[in-house]
């Protein structure tokens, strides 16, 4: 520093160019690695999002005249979709399916994960087994269920056996079951995400502190909710959220099975919106849902964001706390 | 109470191994359920009551899907325009390009990321939003834009909007393998004179190859199946095999689920493949670096 | 046949065909000369060779493709690229293609009700000039041809009639034992069935589901159910709309065929509510069925004892009727009429008619109609009702029944919207048959989602579409 502070004047300008230039050519390169984002940004994202907003405030009717000519109506269409009681249902059905296929997926995957987490003998059979549905297409359990869940298909055939009851359940034709049935599906083709991200956060949580309680002789359910779940909260976290976000946006599986039906009781956001604009055409109505639906995502998202962040830095902060403990230890 | 510590043990053990099994009874039956039917004649596809067994197996559904072979196909059911092997070439093509690319431009930003910081960790966390908001809210102005451009119905509009659907996920993938790599490297090539872009794809990105490899097979996983942006995307020229096999619905004679059930074994067993390979890594695909290992 | 054969051959008809075209325009003598389908090839070689890329789903499309190849061998014009898309798929495909004015399809393959809505966003070619090229003529029953015409111009060659027939088992009607149960609790002889309430009482009385065998093999899913309502409707005397496009749903006429639609789940398969044609198809030739309205292509079905149970077993007849307005009326219906439709932005779209105008030949067409493999394709032409591959295929009886419902046929919506008029109907009667939505609400609500539509498209626009709608009303009450 000392050094710094008395050089020759030219020399400090040519160090300072230096600077400059390195500083520059650092700042060239970091606009260069950003410059796919950009582009996307630019070229797709932008001009979609504007298309979108242009239709949500202008009436396009598709046999009247072409997109560009449409009416500008303002409101509108936001007024239309808003007091338009089928798209209060599709949001109370998106939201009931949300909800509960995440609930679903996470008792189970964890209630699994908490079985695997500690080696045993066919630890890794049971790992491939439970995770192959996550490996399946969704089409192709759409179309897979449709080969098993009539009445008298294999699976209600298969539970009368077992049960020795005479087990009749229209899993896709009654109207109460149907959203059930798909929340089912979501289930049984999503546990081993959460099964798979709470399976890893069981294993990384740090063993001295079980270890402390197993000594103090706390019972493993006391050691389960005092040690082991505070611990996980940042993952438990993680796997209601990403679980939910995707369901909400679910659509291969319920389309390809009940295309909204019967009636109208698999009738979620993505299916109404999709029938909306690709059905009956009406484009316009179509946007303004979608943004409707966009700002609800973006606000839950945002939620998400915040509680996700908060947790990633607590756990940031507590893995490099035990990382200088260990460094400390270990010099 | 009286049970000794052994007994409770065993108990235990039976009482874990019980609930594994149950569940994965329950998470193999429909693959099961699957496979069996690919191999079943047409009188056990809808049968009553159902049948667990195919008696006696064929390969006529495979080899009519596949293949086109009508000779192996009782005449009605053989629907001869469909393409699965183009849809196959398609997909291929389309999941493979789309996820190098994402894989490719991810690292690239990951980089920026750990190294200089490109993006705060706030924004990170909002390029997510590029997969969590649901796609089909852009589809329909999507489809116009590309039709605008010429894009619908190609490959390179598709292989576009996966790419951009799935850059989050390997941004935040890679990005948990380049922090795991020490910047003494980097450094070290730096005082060799190697340039910024060399450092990267002569140092950095070497180092995380397995890592890379298990990113760009998690992301060919969410590519490789997805429904929506294809059936709204693509019409003639381009279909992908989930397009496909929902084309295989419907024909006077019921439910093609024999043929239906040999395409789908077809799309999933690549998938399967691929997802049993990076196992291990699927978690820190998933979890955005909040699991650690 | 040699290669010099065919040469000639294409030679002298194009010869042949030229000469009319170019030297002797519209003349009447020499227009009998040649056969519409050598006229056909004349017109489509002067327009010169191409490959036309089209939407049309493979059922329909398979038993084309000798009919095909042999056009393409005489003037050149073949088939590129095919997108195989259900017939249920394709309105809304098509519909997508509109919007975006895509030229990639030269020819669709769709529902002929998507005419109106296809026309006004301004993606067919009207097929009048090409019509009259080829010297082409719908040979149909009655006044069949109005369901390709709109607004004064034909847009649509048929390739499938779809029109519904009666279908009702002949061993279950005529078992001694039924006949003498049936006579001792109504009164009446146990026949094919004249009237709705007739046809619900005969399936009640013979339905057994201890053997699963239903009353009903009526589809009632939300995509189908609605084509079945209209029959009912229709036949009580009901139209959909008043003169200034006011719905008229909610009516004595609109109640009467919810009720007895409604009815339809007393007879039918529990599962019925989700059921399309390739649940149902295989139900009714299987035998686990009474009786039904069901398109006509299901004869065929019948017919081929490699699909069927019930060879020889159902009689085919005129659908029920109603006496509700006073007079006994009876209404079929034809939907989806397959049609192929031309893209008027197609830079092919002039092979792409004449293809179409050739496939729509009747002549040519009775292969087309007759595969009793690929049997979506379902006669519609008088030529095809004589000819002899066709009655093999149907059965004679299936011929006279189909005849016969062709004289009173009618087509659901035939209006600007029809998807979306369609669907509201169709997902409000749905919504009644599987019981989350009261009887009495169906059409209040229809009406009211009917209302926003007409006001969205334009009242003005749908009186002046009201006009081809009641053209393709059949005038008829009974068949003759």
């Amino acid at each position: 520093m000392a050094f710094a502070l008395s050089p020759p004047a030219e020399a400090t300008r040519e160090a300072s160019t230096l600077a400059v230039s390195r500083a520059r050519a650092v700042r060239r390169f970091k606009l260069s690695l950003l410059l796919p984002l950009i582009a996307i940004f630019a070229l797709v994202l932008t001009p979609v999002l504007l298309l979108q907003l242009y239709f949500s405030v202008h009436q396009w009717t598709v046999y009247l005249s072409s997109w560009w000519d449409a009416d500008y109506v303002g409101l509108d269409l936001f007024r239309d979709v808003l007091t338009d009681p089928r798209f209060g249902w599709a949001v109370v059905r998106s939201l009931a399916f949300a909800t509960g296929s995440t609930l679903g997926c996470f008792v189970f995957g964890f209630l699994l994960a908490y079985l695997m987490y500690r080696p045993f003998r066919g630890q890794a059979f049971f790992y491939i087994i439970f995770i192959l549905p996550m490996l399946t297409v969704p089409v192709v359990v759409a179309y897979t269920a449709e080969m098993m869940l009539y009445r008298s298909g294999p699976l209600n055939d298969a539970i009368s056996h077992i049960t020795g009851f005479n087990f009749q359940v229209s899993w896709l034709t009654n109207p109460h079951l149907a959203l059930l049935t798909a929340a089912l599906l979501e289930i049984w083709n999503w546990t081993p995400f959460s099964f798979i991200i709470m399976l890893a956060g069981l294993a990384a949580i740090p063993k001295e502190p079980i270890e402390a309680a197993e000594i103090l002789g706390a019972s493993k359910w006391r050691i389960f909710w005092e040690v082991q779940v505070p611990l996980l909260r940042p993952v438990i976290l993680l796997a209601l959220v990403l679980r939910f976000l995707e369901a909400m946006a679910e659509f291969p599986k319920t389309w390809a099975l009940f295309q909204g039906g019967p009636g109208s009781a698999t009738e979620t956001l993505p299916i109404y919106i999709f029938m909306t604009t690709w059905q009956y055409f009406e484009v316009s109505k179509g946007a303004a849902m979608s943004y409707i639906v966009m700002l609800m995502m973006i606000v839950i998202v945002l939620v998400a964001i915040q509680l996700l962040r908060r947790e990633k830095r607590s756990l940031d902060a507590m893995y490099r706390q035990r990382d200088e403990e260990e460094q400390a230890a270990g010099g | 109470m009286a049970m000794t510590k052994t007994q409770r043990r065993r108990l235990t053990a039976t009482a874990r191994y019980a609930i594994l099994i149950l569940w994965g009874i329950g998470a193999g039956f429909p693959i099961y359920w699957m496979v069996i039917t690919s191999f079943k004649p047409d009188n056990q596809w809808f049968s009553w009551p159902p049948v667990y067994f195919p008696h006696p197996p064929t390969l006529d559904n495979y080899l009519n899907v596949w293949f086109g072979a009508q000779e192996y196909a009782n005449t009605q059911y053989a629907i001869s325009s469909q393409k699965p092997l183009l849809s196959l070439w398609n997909s291929t093509v389309i999941a493979f390009t789309s996820t190098f690319l994402a894989v490719l431009f991810g690292s690239i930003l990951a980089y920026g990321v750990s190294r200089y910081r490109i993006l705060s960790e706030a924004r990170m966390f909002q390029l997510l939003m590029l997969r969590m908001i649901p796609p089909i809210v852009v589809v329909a102005p999507l489809s116009l834009y590309y039709s605008a451009l010429g894009l619908l119905d190609t490959r390179t509009g598709l292989i576009l909007v996966y790419f951009l659907t799935t850059l989050p996920y390997a941004v935040w993938m890679t990005k948990s393998f380049i922090d795991e790599v020490p910047r003494e490297v980097e450094q070290a090539a730096e005082i060799l004179g190697a340039s910024r872009w060399r450092t990267l794809f002569e140092v950095v990105l070497p180092l995380i190859r397995s890592g890379l490899v298990a990113t760009f097979l998690f992301i060919l996983i969410l590519t490789w199946s997805e429904y929506l942006l294809a059936l709204i995307i693509t019409k003639t020229n381009v279909s992908t095999l989930p397009i496909e096999l929902s084309k295989y619905q419907g024909s006077t004679e019921g439910r093609v689920y024999g043929r239906q059930a040999a395409l789908a074994v077809g799309i999933t067993i690549p998938l399967m493949i691929v997802g049993l390979i990076i196992r291990k890594h699927l978690a820190r695909g998933f979890s955005f670096g909040m699991v650690r290992r | 046949m040699s290669k010099f054969d065919v040469t000639r051959r294409g030679f002298i008809e194009g010869g042949l065909g030229l000469t009319v075209a170019n030297f002797v325009p519209g003349s009447a003598p020499f227009a009998s000369a040649a056969t519409m389908e050598e006229q056909t090839i004349a017109a489509a070689k002067k327009v010169g060779a191409a490959k036309v890329n089209g939407m049309i789903w493979s059922p329909y499309f398979v038993p084309m493709q000798p009919v095909i190849a042999e056009f393409t061998k005489e003037t050149g014009i073949g088939i590129g690229g095919v997108q195989d898309i259900s017939i249920f798929d394709a309105p809304q495909r098509a519909m997508a293609e509109a919007l975006s004015r895509s030229p990639q399809f030269d020819f669709i393959h769709i529902d002929s009700n998507m005419i109106p809505s296809l026309a006004s966003a301004g993606f067919l070619e009207p097929l009048d000039e090409y019509i009259k090229n080829s010297g082409f003529h719908y040979d149909v029953v009655a006044g069949y041809d109005n369901f390709m015409k709109y607004n004064g111009h034909t847009y649509g060659v048929p390739t499938d009639g779809n029109v519904h027939i009666q279908y009702t088992r002949k061993d279950l009607i005529d078992n001694p034992d039924n006949k003498k149960r049936f006579a001792d609790k109504f009164g009446t002889e146990l026949k094919v069935a004249d009237t709705w309430e007739e046809n619900l009482r005969l399936q009640e009385f013979l339905m057994d589901p201890s053997k699963d065998l239903y009353g009903s093999g009526n589809l009632r899913n939300r995509a189908n159910g609605v084509t079945w309502w209209y029959m009912i409707f229709y036949s009580a005397g009901g139209f959909p709309f008043d003169d200034d496009m006011k719905p008229t749903l909610n009516t004595p006429a609109g109640q009467y065929a919810v009720d007895i639609y409604l009815q339809d789940k007393k007879v039918n398969h529990p599962e019925a509510a989700n059921w399309g044609t390739p649940q149902m198809i295989p139900r009714i030739a299987q035998g686990h069925v009474v009786s039904c309205q069901y398109w006509d292509g299901t004869c065929k079905t019948i017919k081929n004892p490699k699909q069927s149970k019930t060879v020889g077993q159902f009689y085919y007849s005129v659908v029920p009727g109603s006496k509700f307005s006073g007079k006994m009326l009876r209404r079929s219906i034809s939907s989806p009429l397959a049609a192929i439709l031309i893209n008027k932005y197609s830079p092919r779209k002039a092979q792409a008619a004449y293809l179409a105008l050739w496939l729509g030949s009747g002549k040519n067409s009775i292969p087309i109609v007759s595969d009793p493999v690929n049997a979506f394709n379902d006669a519609w032409s008088n030529a095809h009702f004589a000819a002899p591959q066709v009655i093999n295929a149907y059965t004679q009886e299936g011929i006279d029944a189909i005849k016969k419902n062709f004289e009173i046929v009618c087509p659901p919506i035939y209006l600007t919207g029809y998807l979306e008029f369609q669907d509201a109907l169709g997902k409000n009667l749905s919504e009644a048959y599987v019981g989350q939505l009261a009887a009495k609400d169906v059409l209040k609500n229809t009406e009211n989602e009917w209302n926003k539509i007409v006001g969205r498209i334009g009242r003005a626009k749908l009186k002046k579409d009201l006009v081809s709608y009641k053209a393709a009303m059949t005038k008829r009450d009974v068949p003759a």
